[in-house]
């Protein structure tokens, strides 16, 4: 390659990307300064739209913009500054390696004048460089990167720092298990949980909470997210998110623990408080509790499945559900056989294994509303149960389908056959005032909560106050009003 | 690398029988406790019950794995009884979370238990644990080992570990440095009065081990100890020095005397040994007055040439006779003095006296407020002439109004310039019109009596006078002597035991109380209290508020006395007295009142509990201490009667006055309440606390009250407004100029509601009270409450009741001066620079006369003979009053009495040419001065040049930079830089030249005869009857 044809399509470059980058970089900049008055006013919620700028921010990153945007807000020759240009420098090579060539001179005309910087700034550095990193799949610079943003926090304690700090944490773990390590920080988790407790830094410790869990349940270690669940002390949740995660999570640990019930309402809850845009999260969260409501005896509705941009996700599940809705032992083998895959990676087989038993209880309870009388042996051939003693095996599910409350029949062992009882009027009894309850409750709590979200600006009230002119005005106005009334009285007579 | 995925089997391992197994797994366990711990805490008890296990040999280890266990667990307490059970195993120096937060722990928890141990009673003293004393004294070891010691300090004044305190101190490289942080740390931190003496006594002995001890200091320390003798050895010990150490004496007993604490002052001047030659005292301390007869003739001679004729006529016979009196007076003392021989020791001796005894620092103040007196006589003409005359309540809070403006200035212009309108004052209003010249004359020690002769009720008969005005002269003459009434308290008494006229006994009382003033004098007591058992509802007030000032913080039983007496009587107005008095009683007491804190605040009369609410306040004055505050606002929220809510909120600004920043952010729920007098409440507590600070946020709570809807809240809210704004300059905050408008408005609306309207006319006088050269200072440079002005603004707070007592507001202004004095306690020429802009800190701007009205501008330029400011100010209105005024410029300089005589409407131009070159040329204060406002028109300089005698606002004193080259320089450079400071003369051998002073005259005699003057006739035939007439006026030669 000659020299000016370089040249040119440095040009060329320069001015095919300006207007992408200088809008990213002035952004970024607007983030620097949302951070720099954030702390300046302790005020979280600028932090915490530092956070979603960033966000924004993040698809038009490129190297230039980050190596000027770097090189802008760190002071030169710092250390932060000299320890993360590398990683973009890294990314740039690789880029040519890909024949795209970038300005190598971008920003260092502009060599920041600061002397000093914000530790927040700093760390929101570490933080967009990761997040690019993991954008452009360097992996494991991404992994380094993070590991050093999480040391330079430990050294400092602000709690300006809690926002940007949770954040860091999360793509610290994030690139660890993408690059299939998360075991080994688990320990760091550990200990960075401790520090969040003992510095009231509940904003980390809920978000330390969710990863340890994810780490433990990423190894399938359900017993010691139990415990470690268990054991520590949870406040009030300040981050929407953190808390649906925790709730999806506590809802795959309450599964695995057989407690169906709650498990199926933290699940619930965790996919209705999911924002809407979060459609991978709220994919998990509906197949595990379709799951849970499977094995509850529950049968989802159909337009559960059909959600839009879901359909095709669920259409595993949708079949299950509809083998467990008819019952059919036969059907259940040949859906869990196919989809096996699937589930396997959603880490529910053996949730599946566990509906086996739900089917079969399904398909006794159809049959026990459409017969009023039927025999065990009859029983055994329609639940397809293959075993040596069918009929044997058919006794001993019945009644203990019975016991638990699934069918509501009698056995005759001595006749051999099951007798159902009438079902009675279910307007009856209290159930649809127990539904009724259960939704007020849900509405209600709901706009409490919508409440208590509401910010108001500090003393907006204020404002309100009559001037003192205001007032006498009105109280020249009153007095008149009533002296006009008082005359007009007096007219009547 | 193995990596462990679980704890289990090391746990089932714990169950085994074998103690190596168990050891095993615990060592184990140990390692990985960081992270399994929530596995092995399933299996704490076993853990648990290992170390309860005494065969099992390695019990520490099992406490250890415990302890991290219940760390993990967030048991901080269970974790810390584990680690010290840890023994050795608990490594304290390890740099890890763990033995960080436990060691933290462990330091709470001593300091918990040991604050526990020094309260309860003997009998139930509980045993420390050992091991957690070892724990915090090797940690306090290692801050002391790190050179850490003011953490060591704070951890031991917080555990009381006063041999620890020592320790530090005694080890720490910089010990000065460390006591004066430790006596800071002692008045603010220690919440608790006895172990706070203790502290003290301490450092006392810290101090004098130091090689060079710092005197100030440890006299400041027997003083909050009450320990007279001590300062006494002291200050004798110092005079018997060299030069410097003489300096020092007076240095100390200035600063102590800025404590205002008259009884200790007193006692420590009797303990001094007598001085050889007693006659030489009256010269020393008069050394100041020195020049007097020739400044008065001066002024006399300004006079003359104002067109003021009638006046003078009524003041000049009056000035020349105090002329003379006082020339004869120094003559035949200098006389006396150059006949006898005197020791130096003696004479320091009576200077010191002079000082302790307020004589000095008392006159110096006069003369500086006299001198630099530049309030802004328009502003209460606008007043007065916006002011409906039938309205009584403006009227008279006009005269309060002009008595705070020209407070301890003794300039009565206005008076006497508004004889006819003053008649107007009747009965009470002519009590206090009176009264108000006390205030105007503050301080005026050796003429007050011959000031007030006119109004006194005369020996054997009752005299023309109405009791009005000789009750009000009564209260005057305490005014004036207040805090230092030796002199006067045998005369007050006479009046009150010669009378028996309630208003007189009412103006005796409060005098002889204000006189008196925590002297706990047993005789004046028996008195006041036969006036109380009078039970008249007038008199007898005043009798309960005199008592409270009498026995200010001596807390005795009479408290119990007073308190018995206000169940017996029937009078709201004497329960009200004594409530307020028996508050004064435990002023200061802190825990000690607690018992009848408690006993009020029950009562089921609501004037008590309101008396209860005074007494937290004054006993727990500048505290800010938390308990009392909880109590005040539980109070401010939940009586049922208004009265207390009230106070209880004005309460808290007393408890918070040494953090003023606090208060708004405190009272600001409260200053929102539905309730209009919390509201009042609020305003006043931030009013008093933040007095003077200028502090934005206690404007702003303040702004949308002074527009409140009901009358009285914008009352509140206007005067505590002017009194957190006063000294404040535009420079410094922007909203000073609207609040001035804003108060013009209100006073000028026909509309406004009076009681506004009065709240705004005290504003105007706070605002610009003591010809703006004082501010209310709570407490004293060195932090401590100065008794007489947290009394004084108490007593001023109960205005609400009875309004004569708004002048007990004047005793807590302090002039804002920076005064230098000399080794023979005279004020040398010294310049020294402010590095700021002047109008920083600067007086406000005159008040522009409106240009409709050219009539009323000639009588504005004539009151200005005593008045620079006003001078000034014609003078950039009218080129041709320039002549006259500087003729009193150069009158005021009195660089010489020849400049007078040859003083030209040219000199004026001179002057002027002066002033533009000035800047660099210390030529003069006022001249600097005035060449600073001309420069401000174009470009305002960065600096400016002040001279001995000079305002200093307590906001600029970090900005005052003494010359390396000058001649004097100040004793103490650490300290402050103003009030009282003594200066080293750094070149003795030259001639010193002092700055002539400028002296109160006693014109007010004449000119104030008009609250009386029913009949003025009578009192200018008794002004004429016995005045020699003006020696002639003479050069003085120094």
């Amino acid at each position: 390659m000659t020299a000016s044809p370089a040249a040119m399509g440095q040009d060329v470059e320069m001015k095919s990307a300006d207007p992408v980058p200088v809008s990213a970089l002035s952004q970024l900049k607007g983030v620097v300064t949302a951070i720099e008055k954030g702390v300046s006013t302790k005020e979280m919620r600028l932090m915490a739209r530092a956070n979603r700028l960033l966000l924004l921010v993040r698809r038009q990153l490129t190297v230039s913009v980050v190596n000027a945007f770097l090189k802008h807000a760190l002071p030169a020759g710092s250390d932060a500054l000299a320890r993360l240009l590398p990683f973009a420098a890294a990314v740039e090579k690789s880029e040519k390696d890909m024949e795209v060539d970038t300005p190598p001179a971008a920003g260092q005309s502009h060599v920041s004048q600061k002397q000093s910087v914000l530790p927040e700034v700093e760390i929101f550095c570490y933080l967009l460089v990761t997040i690019f990193l993991i954008d452009q799949k360097q992996l494991e610079e991404a992994k380094t990167c993070s590991s050093a943003a999480v040391k330079r926090l430990q050294q400092l304690n602000r709690r300006t720092l809690d926002v940007l700090a949770a954040r860091v944490y999360y793509y610290y773990s994030y690139s660890h298990e993408l690059t299939d390590s998360l075991a080994d920080i688990r320990g760091t988790l550990l200990a960075l949980h401790q520090t969040a407790t003992l510095r009231h830094d509940e904003l980390g410790q809920e978000t330390l909470l969710n990863l340890l869990l994810r780490n433990y349940l990423h190894y399938n270690l359900y017993d010691h997210a139990e415990k470690l669940r268990s054991k520590t002390q949870r406040s009030d949740s300040h981050s929407n998110q953190q808390l649906c995660r925790y709730l999806y999570y506590l809802g795959k640990i309450r599964t695995i623990q057989l407690e169906y019930t709650d498990a199926k309402e933290c699940l619930l809850q965790a996919a209705r408080k999911a924002p809407a845009s979060a459609r991978g999260f709220r994919i998990q969260c509906t197949k595990w509790a379709v799951i849970v409501r499977l094995l509850l005896g529950e049968i989802p509705e159909r337009t559960t499945f059909m959600q839009p941009g879901m359909r095709k996700a669920l259409r595993p599940y949708f079949e299950l559900t509809n083998a467990v809705r008819i019952g059919d032992l036969e059907l259940f083998r040949s859906v869990a056989e196919k989809n096996s895959s699937v589930f396997t990676a959603d880490k529910s087989h053996n949730l599946i294994v566990r509906l086996r038993h739900n089917v079969i209880r399904t398909g006794l309870r159809n049959i026990s509303i459409a017969y009023s009388r039927i025999s065990l042996a009859d029983v055994a051939s329609k639940l397809h149960l293959d075993s040596a003693t069918p009929v044997d095996d058919a006794e001993s599910i019945v009644t203990k389908a019975i016991r638990d409350g699934g069918i509501d029949a009698n056995v005759d062992h001595s006749k051999g056959w099951m007798q159902s009882k009438e079902t009675g009027d279910i307007y009856s009894t209290q159930e649809p005032q127990q539904a009724f309850h259960s939704r007020i409750a849900f509405c209600l709590n709901t706009h409490n909560e919508a409440v208590k979200a509401l910010r108001f600006p500090p003393d907006a009230h204020k404002k309100e106050l009559e001037s003192a002119e205001k007032r006498r005005e009105r109280q020249q106005q009153e007095q008149e009003l009533a002296k006009h009334i008082a005359e007009e009285d007096d007219d009547e007579f | 690398m193995t990596v462990v995925s679980t704890a289990t089997g090391l746990l089932a391992m714990l169950q085994e029988d074998h103690p190596t197994l168990k050891l095993h797994a615990l060592k184990n366990l140990n390692v990985l406790v960081d992270n399994f711990w929530p596995e092995i805490s399933t299996n704490i008890s076993a853990i648990e019950s290992l170390y309860e296990d005494e065969a099992f040999h390695e019990r520490h280890l099992a406490a250890l794995v415990a302890s991290k266990v219940f760390y993990y667990l967030g048991e901080l307490n269970d974790s810390l009884t584990y680690a010290l059970g840890a023994g050795p195993l608990f490594d304290v120096s390890e740099d890890t979370e763990y033995v960080q937060t436990l060691v933290a722990k462990c330091v709470d928890e001593y300091i918990l238990l040991s604050v526990k141990a020094a309260e309860a009673n003997e009998a139930e003293k509980t045993v420390l644990d050992p091991r957690l004393v070892a724990i915090v004294e090797r940690m306090l070891d290692k801050c002391m080992q790190d050179g850490k010691f003011q953490q060591a300090v704070g951890i031991a004044l917080e555990c009381r570990r006063l041999d620890k305190l020592e320790e530090a101190i005694s080890r720490s490289e910089n010990a000065p440095a460390m006591l004066s942080y430790c006596l800071r740390l002692s008045q603010t931190f220690v919440s608790r009065r006895e172990f706070r003496h203790e502290v003290l006594r301490l450092l006392v002995k810290s101090y004098q081990a130091l090689q060079q001890p710092d005197y100030l200091s440890i006299c400041q320390c027997l003083m909050f100890l009450d320990e007279p003798a001590g300062v006494a050895a002291i200050l004798d010990r110092l005079l018997r020095g060299d030069k410097n150490e003489a300096l020092l004496a007076y240095q100390v007993a200035f600063d102590l005397f800025e404590n205002e604490y008259q009884k200790f002052l007193l006692n420590v001047r009797d303990l001094l040994p007598e001085p050889a030659v007693s006659s030489a005292a009256l010269n020393v301390t008069n050394g100041g007055l020195s020049q007097v007869g020739r400044n008065e003739n001066g002024i006399s001679a300004m006079t003359d040439g104002g067109p003021t004729a009638m006046d003078s006529d009524l003041t000049e016979p009056l000035l020349a006779r105090h002329a003379a009196e006082e020339a004869a007076d120094v003559s035949a003392a200098s006389s006396a003095g150059q006949a006898e021989e005197r020791t130096p020791h003696a004479e320091r001796l009576t200077k010191l006296k002079g000082i302790l005894s307020g004589e000095t620092p008392i006159s110096l103040t006069l003369q500086f407020l006299y001198s630099h007196n530049r309030s802004d006589l328009l502003i209460l003409k606008t007043i007065k002439q916006s002011v409906e005359m039938r309205n009584s309540v403006c009227h008279s809070a006009t005269i309060y109004s002009n008595a705070l403006m020209h407070a301890g200035t003794t300039v009565d212009t206005f008076l006497r310039e508004n004889l006819d309108w003053l008649k107007r004052a009747t009965n009470w209003a002519k009590f206090s019109a009176t009264a108000g010249l006390g205030v105007i004359h503050r301080g005026h020690h050796q003429q007050g009596r011959s000031l007030m002769a006119p109004y006194l009720p005369q020996n054997g008969g009752t005299g023309g006078g109405s009791p009005y005005s000789e009750g009000g002269a009564l209260y005057a003459l305490g005014l004036i002597h207040a805090n230092h009434g030796e002199g006067i308290k045998q005369f007050l008494l006479e009046s009150l035991r010669n009378t028996s006229n309630e208003v007189i006994q009412h103006g005796a009382c409060l005098g002889l109380g204000l006189a008196a003033l925590g002297t706990a004098d047993e005789e004046i007591y028996e008195d006041v209290k036969n006036v109380l058992y009078t039970d008249s509802a007038v008199a007898g007030e005043a009798a309960g508020i005199a008592m409270g000032l009498l026995m200010v913080g001596t807390a005795s039983d009479k408290a119990a006395e007073m308190l018995a007496y206000a169940h017996d009587t029937q009078h709201e107005k004497i329960i009200r007295g004594l409530a307020l008095g028996i508050a004064l009683v435990v002023y200061g007491r802190e825990e000690e009142a607690d018992t009848l804190i408690e006993q009020m605040t029950r009562d089921q009369d609501p004037i008590l509990r309101y008396g209860g609410m005074y007494a937290l306040a004054m006993a727990y004055r500048g505290t800010a201490n938390n308990s009392a505050i909880r109590r005040l606002l539980h109070f401010a929220v939940s009586d049922v009667s208004d009265d207390v809510r009230r106070t209880a909120v004005l309460a808290l600004g007393f408890v918070l006055c040494s953090e003023p920043e606090q208060t708004p952010r405190i009272v600001s729920l409260l200053s929102e309440s539905y309730n209009a007098h919390v509201r009042y409440g609020a305003a006043m507590a931030v009013g008093i606390s933040c007095a003077g600070s200028g502090s934005s946020e206690a404007i702003s709570l303040l702004e949308p009250l002074t527009a409140d809807a009901v009358d009285f809240v914008r009352q509140g809210a206007l005067i505590a407004m002017a009194m957190v704004l006063l000294q404040t300059t535009e420079a410094r905050e922007p909203r000073v100029a609207s609040f001035r408008r804003q108060l013009e408005k209100i006073i000028n609306d026909k509309h406004e509601e009076t009681m506004s309207k009065m709240g705004a006319i005290l504003a105007q006088g706070i605002l610009d009270a003591g010809g703006r050269n004082v501010a209310i200072m709570l407490q004293s440079r060195t932090g401590h409450d100065r008794v007489t002005a947290v009394v004084g603004m108490a007593v001023f707070s109960q205005f609400w009741y009875w309004y004569p007592l708004i002048y007990f507001i004047s005793l807590s202004f302090a002039p804002t001066a920076f005064i230098g004095l000399n080794e023979e306690l005279r004020m040398p020429k010294f310049d020294f620079v402010s590095e700021t802009k002047p109008s920083m800190f600067g007086y406000p701007p005159s008040v522009a006369p409106p240009a409709a009205t050219s009539a009323v501008k000639v009588p504005t330029a004539v009151l200005s003979t005593s008045n620079r400011a006003k001078v000034r100010g014609a003078k950039r209105d009218a080129e041709a009053k320039a002549g006259k005024g500087a003729v009193s410029e150069g009158g005021a300089t009195g660089s010489s009495t020849k400049a007078e005589a040859s003083h030209a409407s040219g000199d004026g131009t001179g002057d002027g040419e002066k002033e533009s070159s000035s800047g660099a040329k210390d030529e003069n204060a006022m001249d600097v001065e005035g060449g600073a406002e001309k420069k401000a028109a174009v470009v305002e300089a960065s600096s400016e040049v002040l001279s001995n005698p000079a305002r200093v606002v307590p906001a600029q004193e970090k900005f005052i930079k003494f010359r390396e080259d000058s001649r004097y320089a100040p004793l103490k450079l650490k300290r402050a830089p103003s009030g009282f400071v003594m200066l080293r003369d750094m070149t003795p051998s030259e001639p010193v030249e002092l700055v002539s002073t400028d002296t109160p005259v006693s014109g007010g005699a004449g000119g104030a005869a008009a609250p009386a003057a029913a009949n003025p006739s009578a009192a200018a035939m008794a002004v004429d009857d016995n005045e020699p007439p003006p020696p002639e006026p003479f050069e003085y030669v120094p």
